[in-house]
């Protein structure tokens, strides 16, 4: 698979603050590659540079293997922090910018994006009229316009009703379908675990991880079980897996096994063997969540 | 090049602050100068002896080919006017942030630079025109005698475009090192109208004649003040059109360093 993006070593300071620390990873073609990390991690920083926004102070990013130019900017649809628009221009005539500088898209092309995205009523409205999810709806639209291979997601659910965010959901999804390298930035781990096939985690502006997300994020799977006798679940379970702990809150004992050997009849089997009669027994993935914690709590 | 043309019409044509402010520009110039015909026609339409020694003096500046003069050296006090859409078409940039999205979407930051560039000689060319046209005619309203050399002093068409030009670069970099909209206005209206004024009539620079090295001041001096509105010597008014050429120089020398010193801060900084 070829690399879209590939970031070598870049380090960044904002006067004696250090935005990110000597951050490297590829983004492969096709993929969903989500960046995340907390709050002032660096993620909006790291986009920036990419997109010639921000210059790096060490470091170079490669797009489509060649140092950047603006020409390939052309072909990369963003949307960067907030939705930049001329606030006494019209949807419509925003978007005629958009594409006279980018080359993407054609008239009709203007009124298909502005349909996706819902605002097609609204498209010759002033953009200062928008509330704030119209106008993140005109800054997806915007990037979408044109079809472009390549997307650029600085938090793009910002501001989103939860229709909203079920709606672009969909539409990464369709774009993931179709092909589209999507790089996505967020905070909001729920939407980056329902649609992404990469991430890279930062926590102030160091990368702690990167890799296709059941790599990074899933390294165990944890099986909840339930009985009368807690205490005597969780001896028995000792002999025969690590990380055994007792929820006493929720009257179960969680085990850990290793990704995908989890076999629940046989731990069944076992228990009744033992003595001890499951009345509850699931196997659950780690959350993204809870990785998220761990690795950014350390 | 037409692209970026294209894309500022685009920001331009449904921008009604631009529309208004050229509208007063538009009615501003003809005004101005139709008030000081007014003021020297009623000095010299009398008949008495002294408006008759006024008129002899002072000529027919209204007339051709002075008229192209005398009508670039008024028009050129209300450059403040363009300027304040000059500042207002960077200063939106930075209000809205659309200087990073145009990187975003496609162009290099030598292009966002190329596209102001083109504004600054967008509004220079109205406003030349517009003089153009308003010398046209009154000088052909108020020319008595023969048309034969009307086009003489055509040249102050020109150095009029050069004095604007180098102007409203001065009030483009103000604006693009400011950013914000009535900071900018507020700085380069004072300097341009009381700030430099002021300082080049300090007696010590007066007396090493330094006032005329100001950013203002040297493109002012392309069009000197006209014969009859100052009241110095012969020999100053010849110096002063003999130094043309020499501000001329200068001029270009200034607005060439404006947009370097800018071109290169854009290329270097974070947008």
């Amino acid at each position: 698979m070829e690399t879209v993006l590939n970031i070598q070593n870049v380090t960044k300071y904002y006067g004696p603050l250090k935005a990110l620390d000597n951050v490297s990873f590829d983004v492969p073609e096709k993929s969903v590659f989500g960046i995340l990390g907390p709050n002032g991690s660096g993620k909006t920083t790291m986009l920036s540079i990419i997109l010639d926004v921000l210059k790096a102070t060490n470091g170079t990013y490669l797009w489509f293997g060649k140092p950047s130019t603006h020409e390939d900017r052309k072909q990369i649809g963003s949307l960067l922090e907030t939705p930049n628009f001329y606030h006494y221009l019209s949807a419509y005539n925003n978007l005629k910018i958009t594409q006279s500088i980018s080359g993407r898209g054609s008239e009709d092309e203007i009124a298909e994006v502005l349909k996706k995205v819902k605002l097609h009523e609204r498209q010759h409205s002033k953009f200062n009229s928008y509330s704030l999810g119209m106008k993140q709806r005109l800054a997806i639209a915007a990037a979408l316009l044109g079809s472009p291979k390549v997307l650029v997601l600085d938090e793009p659910t910002n501001g989103l009703d939860p229709v909203g965010i079920a709606e672009i959901r969909e539409l990464i999804l369709e774009l993931r379908n179709n092909g589209h390298t999507i790089i996505i930035a967020s905070h909001l781990l729920d939407e980056v675990e329902k649609v992404c096939t990469h991430v890279a985690i930062l926590k102030t502006g160091h990368l702690l991880t990167s890799g296709p997300v059941e790599e990074v994020l899933i390294d165990d799977d944890i099986v909840e079980l339930g009985a009368l006798n807690l205490n005597k679940l969780a001896e028995i379970l000792k002999l025969i897996a690590k990380n055994v702990s007792i929820d006493s809150k929720q009257q179960m004992v969680n085990i850990t096994i290793p990704k995908g050997s989890a076999k629940l009849e046989e731990l069944n089997q076992y228990c009744f063997d033992h003595g001890v009669v499951l009345n509850h027994l699931v196997i659950k993935k780690k959350r993204l969540e809870t990785k998220f914690f761990e690795l950014t709590n350390n | 090049m037409n692209s970026l043309i294209k894309t500022e019409w685009l920001k331009i044509k449904n921008y009604r602050a631009f529309w208004w402010l050229l509208g007063i520009t538009t009615l501003t110039y003809p005004g101005v100068n139709y008030i000081a015909y007014n003021i020297f026609k009623k000095i010299t339409a009398d008949k008495k002896e002294v408006s008759q020694m006024a008129k002899f003096l002072i000529g027919d500046p209204f007339s051709f080919p002075e008229a192209w003069h005398t009508i670039a050296y008024f028009s050129s006090f209300f450059v403040f006017i363009p300027s304040v859409i000059i500042i207002m078409f960077i200063t939106n940039e930075y209000t809205f942030k659309t200087h990073r999205q145009n990187i975003i979407d496609g162009w290099s930051r030598n292009q966002f630079m190329t596209s102001k560039l083109i504004d600054v000689a967008i509004i220079s060319v109205i406003v030349t025109l517009l003089l153009a046209i308003i010398a046209f005619i009154i000088g052909f309203i108020t020319t008595d005698s023969g048309m034969g050399n009307m086009f003489d002093m055509i040249y102050y068409v020109a150095l009029f475009a050069l004095q604007t030009f180098a102007q409203l670069s001065l009030a483009f970099m103000v604006g693009f090192l400011v950013r914000k909209a009535f900071i900018s206005l507020g700085i380069f209206l004072f300097y341009f109208m009381i700030l430099e004024p002021v300082l080049t009539k300090i007696k010590y620079l007066k007396s090493f004649d330094l006032g005329r090295f100001f950013p203002i001041s040297i493109s002012n001096n392309l069009i000197p003040v006209p014969a009859f509105v100052g009241n110095f010597s012969k020999e100053a008014y010849e110096k002063s059109i003999a130094d043309i050429g020499f501000y001329i120089f200068l001029t270009i020398l200034l607005t060439t360093a404006v947009w370097f010193l800018c071109y290169r801060l854009n290329n270097r900084r974070d947008l």
